[in-house]
């Protein structure tokens, strides 16, 4: 009888509540007070929220702030009327007044001086645009990933957020969740030994629609808002299968696949395990099933769509010269020894909640510290799954220089290192 | 590849493929179909894929049509792809001359893409157009000459910031004119002109643009001048505007070198708590040239709010040298910072940290030795024999902190210790410790067949209730030795044990716990085992990834030892999870019982849906359950009720499988069908359709099984 659950070191698996490691991986800054952790919060000190494209992601992000005593949400936008209405709903219900405000352009929203901060949960063609927008106006935000549509956007994003001095956190809450964080730290503090390989699972590499759709009859302007919706992308004529924020553009070209929609969780707890370094400086064409790049160390990080231990999705593997750890969505870790959990214990929580993630943010709003899936973190791995997707795309090895920001000697791929907005937006 | 693939609708990689060969006029044959393309009055769409494959293989030659496309309030944003991609003078020079001629928008858009290009260029033209009548124009020129940052350009921004009033104070404009002025600092300062970057930032910081822009100039004037701006730093930290405090305590963390440590330390005290707090949280974010020294005086004395802050940092960037002060810490009257202390002395990374705590336990009072006992636990510490004799320890505070580092540290060799806390418990109370603890510890055990030995040893020895706990610890554990156990209780005469272990066997993490099920669905004491046993024996053999012909053999078994409709169910529905030919050949077996021929039914026709192929055979076999090999073919379906109705024949169709029964995926017709078209009342669906060329109508009730009744010969 094959059973490959029963193949797995099991003693490598981490038990709930063995010891409480929220100590461990919890920012204790200031006081529980201060962050309305302990009761009622005064609305001066409550971080006040708008959202910008909230549909079903946003939804459940808007929950986890809703969640926390010290935040307001105060207003939303969406260029959906009937989003605008259901997320105007449970604000209002939650707080029990009629207060959420509406807007259909993200412009209005963030001209009002009362709010601290944004939830962007837009479709991936917004996100960076609409991240820069919010700080220029010198809002704080939880930006959903994948933040970026290519690496241009990645590099001026984190340029961007430091020059403003916000505070950004990438909707990457893998990094709050202690067992991917404890398999991250064992690699990252040399427990595994010299690093060797770092594999990450960029799912389902597929496009899913068109980037241009015969025209159909757009509806009113208040119902949807077609222009708005498009924002920086190209121009095409209204075709509603195309309002699903998730795939729209993945026809586009270069903008996201697999290698984005799931590399920036994976590729980003990767780049965590080897000490958030600069992205990989070589890219090859994949094969066998898997894209090898290496970091400038020789470090590999391996794209790897199979034979991963069953540990849910998102899985992560961190190989050393001395040991190795597999992590995934389950909550669960398989290590290659117990004695790499020595002087640790780690809490297991399946289902990647953002709850720690949104907390992590709001801390960071209060104390202008970096939350873990700050902007040059993020970026540094959208840049890794972008020159991924460019040698996905041409077929080929291509070489990064991160300090020209170029690929070396190859016009094809630097070619491909951004794509300009549709007027009037910028970056 | 596999999956590993970018099948997109506007792709390029295909017209890569030997596009790249250019000739002596320097186009690539893929270039020169492109080109065509520009200008054969495509429509819209291949004009626009054209422009996106042209943004790789396109040169100079393909500027001219792309810039025709300039003036296209639909293909504008997709000719600026290319032209913002094309290397050399002729894209520039091409966007330079758009510049001049188009208006709103379509202006905006082109100025953005010579700001990409950081066309030098084009200074003059983005000069003028910064008093341009149109704000959204003169703020992307503004933007556009920050991002060039060359001498001319930052003049001309420079130049139009002095005109006090123009644009007016807060203005888009005037936040566009500061925007282009900072990018251009930052351009200065990462050059390492830093003297030049300050002059350029105090200009902003002075002149009437929005409170935001102000913000960032004066972050960079601060980190421009290096120990230089740590007055202006340490002005805004005394602000009153909220805004300005935060960016500087951003603004804190990011200026390097000691001086910066010791000014803003120097300053703690005359900041109001809560804001000193905060300093203190940005000095722990400066681990280069942190300063243990002073955390550690502030965690001792002081407001609160700065107190706990600063334990907080030491937990972090603290060594052994800060362990005494936070264990006094951890012990102090007020919980808040005992709290704290304790957190921070479980965060502290270091083995010698280890030591230290391990060096304290010996004469450690009562109040001292459970927070010791606790760390001990919480960092694993190896001090297993200074634990143990804490477990007879006066205070039942120690006795409970010691079970708890017990659980946490113990060793194979010992845990034997940790059983007779569990076989023995001086109290109730100490026996949920002990419980806890045993199962903390055994799970850990490298060895699991080892650990199940020594429990089960104790298994052997212990009372009723005792053996129930123990058979739960077996549980958790897993092994051979751990099921032979838990397999032997579930044959006792003991309710208990028989309740307790056919529970664990029925969630049995690995596939070894079948046989044993399977076994104890017919000899278990009682029906109420022996059910509980076959359904765990199902779940086997839904959950886990088996060979097809293994988990046929299991569901043959499983129906063989099902007597009741529900578990024949079960196994029914894992052959339709799991299709396979032996599978339909099972089902069709199984829908012989007429409890579960609706089951049978659905099921067999699910598995020749996913079927390549069905043997003829199997066709006779399914028969009985009235599934007939059938072409059908939907002419029209339509849902709903009365008046209300919807056609749903595409949605049919796309269930059509091989067979006269139609499955609609999801529970019931509304989900499968797209949504209620008649809430609240009695819904038909009605098909017209042909089966094997026999055409034929059927009028289905709401979620009842869809069956096109077949014509009999003659």
């Amino acid at each position: 009888m094959v059973d490959r659950s029963s193949r797995l070191p099991r003693r490598g698996f981490l038990r709930a509540g063995l010891v409480s490691g929220a100590a461990a991986i919890a920012p204790v800054v200031i006081p529980g007070s201060a962050l309305g952790l302990d009761g009622a919060v005064p609305p001066s000190e409550r971080v006040v929220l708008g959202g910008i494209g909230i549909g079903g992601r946003g939804t459940y992000d808007l929950g986890c702030f809703l969640e926390q005593k010290d935040v307001q949400f105060a207003a939303v936008c969406d260029i959906k009327e009937n989003r605008r209405v259901a997320v105007k709903k449970i604000a209002d219900d939650r707080y029990g007044t009629q207060d959420c405000a509406m807007y259909r352009d993200f412009r209005e929203l963030l001209d009002r001086n009362d709010i601290d901060a944004v939830l962007i949960a837009t479709g991936p063609n917004w996100h960076s645009t609409a991240a820069m927008a919010a700080a220029r106006a010198g809002k704080d935000m939880y930006c959903e990933k994948p933040c970026t549509k290519n690496i241009a956007q990645s590099l001026i994003l984190k340029d961007t957020i430091r020059r403003t001095g916000r505070v950004f956190q990438a909707g990457t809450q893998r990094r709050n969740l202690p067992h991917f964080a404890f398999a991250c730290e064992l690699a990252r503090t040399g427990r595994l030994g010299k690093m060797k390989r770092v594999y990450a699972h960029p799912a389902g590499m597929q496009a899913m629609t068109s980037g241009w759709l015969p025209a159909e009859p757009a509806p009113d302007r208040d119902v949807v808002d077609w222009d708005m919706y498009l924002g920086p992308a190209a121009w095409r004529p209204f075709n509603p299968k195309l309002l699903d924020g998730f795939n729209f553009e993945k026809g586009g070209g270069l903008v996201g696949g697999g290698v984005l929609e799931w590399g920036s969780h994976c590729v980003d707890l990767c780049q965590w395990a080897v000490k958030d370094c600069d992205p990989p400086v070589e890219y090859d064409a994949p094969k066998d099933g898997q894209l090898v790049a290496r970091y400038a160390d020789g470090v590999e990080l391996i794209f790897r769509e199979k034979d991963w231990i069953p540990l849910g999705s998102c899985p992560v593997r961190f190989e050393g010269e001395d040991g190795w750890v597999e992590a995934g969505d389950s909550g669960k870790l398989v290590l290659s020894s117990p004695a790499l959990l020595a002087g640790r214990s780690v809490e297991e929580i399946d289902g990647y909640p953002a709850t720690f993630h949104v907390r992590d943010f709001l801390d960071c709003v209060k104390t202008r510290g970096q939350p873990k899936g700050n902007a040059d973190a993020a970026c540094n791995a959208h840049i890794a799954c972008h020159a991924a997707n460019i040698a996905l795309f041409l077929n080929r090895t291509v070489r990064y220089d991160n300090q020209k920001q170029e690929f070396v000697n190859d016009t094809e791929a630097n070619r491909l290192r951004s794509e300009a907005l549709r007027e009037p937006w910028r970056m | 590849m596999g999956r590993l693939c970018l099948a997109c609708g506007l792709a390029v990689a295909v017209s890569l493929a030997g596009g790249s060969a250019r000739a002596q006029d320097g186009q690539t044959p893929a270039e020169k179909e492109l080109i065509a393309v520009l200008r054969s009055g495509a429509p819209e769409a291949d004009q626009a894929l054209a422009c996106k494959k042209l943004a790789v293989i396109g040169s100079a030659d393909a500027v001219p049509d792309l810039a025709k496309l300039l003036s296209s309030e639909h293909l504008s944003s997709w000719a600026r792809i290319p032209l913002e991609a094309i290397p050399g003078p002729g894209a520039d020079g091409a966007l330079r001359q758009a510049a001049e001629k188009l208006s709103g928008n379509l202006l905006v858009g082109v100025i953005n893409s010579i700001g990409v290009r950081r066309d030098p260029a084009a200074v003059e033209m983005l000069a003028k157009k910064l008093s341009a009548a149109e704000p959204a124009v003169a703020e992307a020129a503004a933007v556009a000459l920050g991002q060039i940052g060359s001498a001319a350009a930052t003049q001309a921004l420079r130049a139009a910031l002095a005109k006090a009033g123009q644009p007016a104070v807060g203005s888009p404009q005037a936040s566009a004119l500061a925007e282009g002025c900072i990018l251009a600092a930052e351009k200065m300062r990462s050059a390492g002109r830093a003297s030049e970057a300050a002059a350029l930032y105090d200009e902003v910081r002075k002149a009437p643009v929005p409170p935001q822009r102000k913000r960032e100039a004066t972050r960079g004037a601060i980190l421009a001048r290096g120990d230089a701006g740590i007055p202006l730093l340490l002005e805004q930290l005394q602000s009153t505007d909220k805004a300005a405090v935060a960016m500087a305590l951003g603004t804190a963390r990011e200026l390097p070198g000691q001086a910066v440590d010791r000014a803003l330390g120097a300053t703690l005290s005359r900041l109001p708590p809560s804001r000193a707090a905060l300093v203190v949280a940005a000095l722990e974010d400066r681990p280069k040239t942190v300063d243990i020294g002073m955390f550690l005086r502030l965690a001792q004395t002081g407001p609160k709010e700065v107190r706990l802050a600063a334990i907080a940092a030491l937990g972090r960037v603290g060594n052994a040298t800060t362990v005494p002060t936070l264990l006094t810490l951890a012990v102090d009257g007020d919980a808040d910072v005992a709290g704290a202390a304790r957190g921070s002395l479980g965060n502290i990374q270091g083995t010698d940290i280890d030591k230290e705590i391990r060096s304290r336990m010996a004469g450690a009072d009562t109040k001292l030795l459970p927070v010791l006992l606790d760390l001990v636990g919480h960092r694993r510490i190896a001090a297993i024999d200074a634990v143990v004799p804490a477990l007879e320890h006066a205070d039942a505070g120690v006795r409970a902190a010691a079970l708890r580092a017990l659980g946490q540290v113990v060793d194979l060799e010992r845990l034997p210790i940790l059983v007779e806390q569990v076989v023995k418990p001086r109290d109730a109370s100490e026996a949920a410790d002990a419980d806890k603890s045993l199962l903390e510890a055994s799970v850990r055990m490298p060895d699991r067949e080892a650990c199940a030995e020594v429990l089960s040893g104790a298994y052997a020895k212990a009372s009723a209730a005792t053996q129930a706990k123990l058979l739960r610890v077996l549980g958790a554990v897993g092994g051979t030795k751990a099921l032979d156990t838990i397999a032997g209780a579930a044959r006792s005469a003991d309710p208990e044990l028989q309740d307790v272990s056919s529970r664990l066997l029925g969630e049995w993490m690995t596939a070894d716990a079948a046989p044993v099920l399977l076994d104890l669905a017919a000899t278990a004491p009682g029906e109420k085992f022996q059910t509980r046993a076959l359904r765990g024996y199902i779940r086997i053999a839904r959950q886990f990834i088996l060979p097809v012909e293994e988990r046929t053999a299991m569901c043959d078994k499983a129906l063989a030892a099902a007597r009741q409709p529900a578990e024949q169910k079960m196994v029914i529905e894992v052959l339709r999870r799991f299709p396979s030919v032996d599978g339909l050949r099972l089902v069709a077996k199984a829908g012989t019982v007429e409890a579960v021929n609706p089951e049978a039914r659905a099921a067999a026709a699910a598995i020749i849906k996913k079927l390549v192929d069905v043997p003829s055979d199997l066709w006779s076999a399914v028969g009985p359950l009235g599934l007939v090999k059938a072409n059908v073919e939907i002419v029209k379906a339509t849902y709903g009720a009365g008046a209300n109705q919807k056609d749903v024949t595409e949605l049919v169709r796309k269930q059509v499988g091989g067979s006269n029964v139609i499955l609609l995926p999801g529970a019931g017709f509304n989900a499968g069908l797209g949504g209620d078209p008649a809430p609240g009342e009695a819904k038909t669906l009605a098909i017209e359709y042909t089966l094997d060329g026999v055409a034929g109508t059927v009028a289905v009730p709401e979620n009842a099984e869809i069956v096109l009744p077949v014509a009999k010969a003659g």
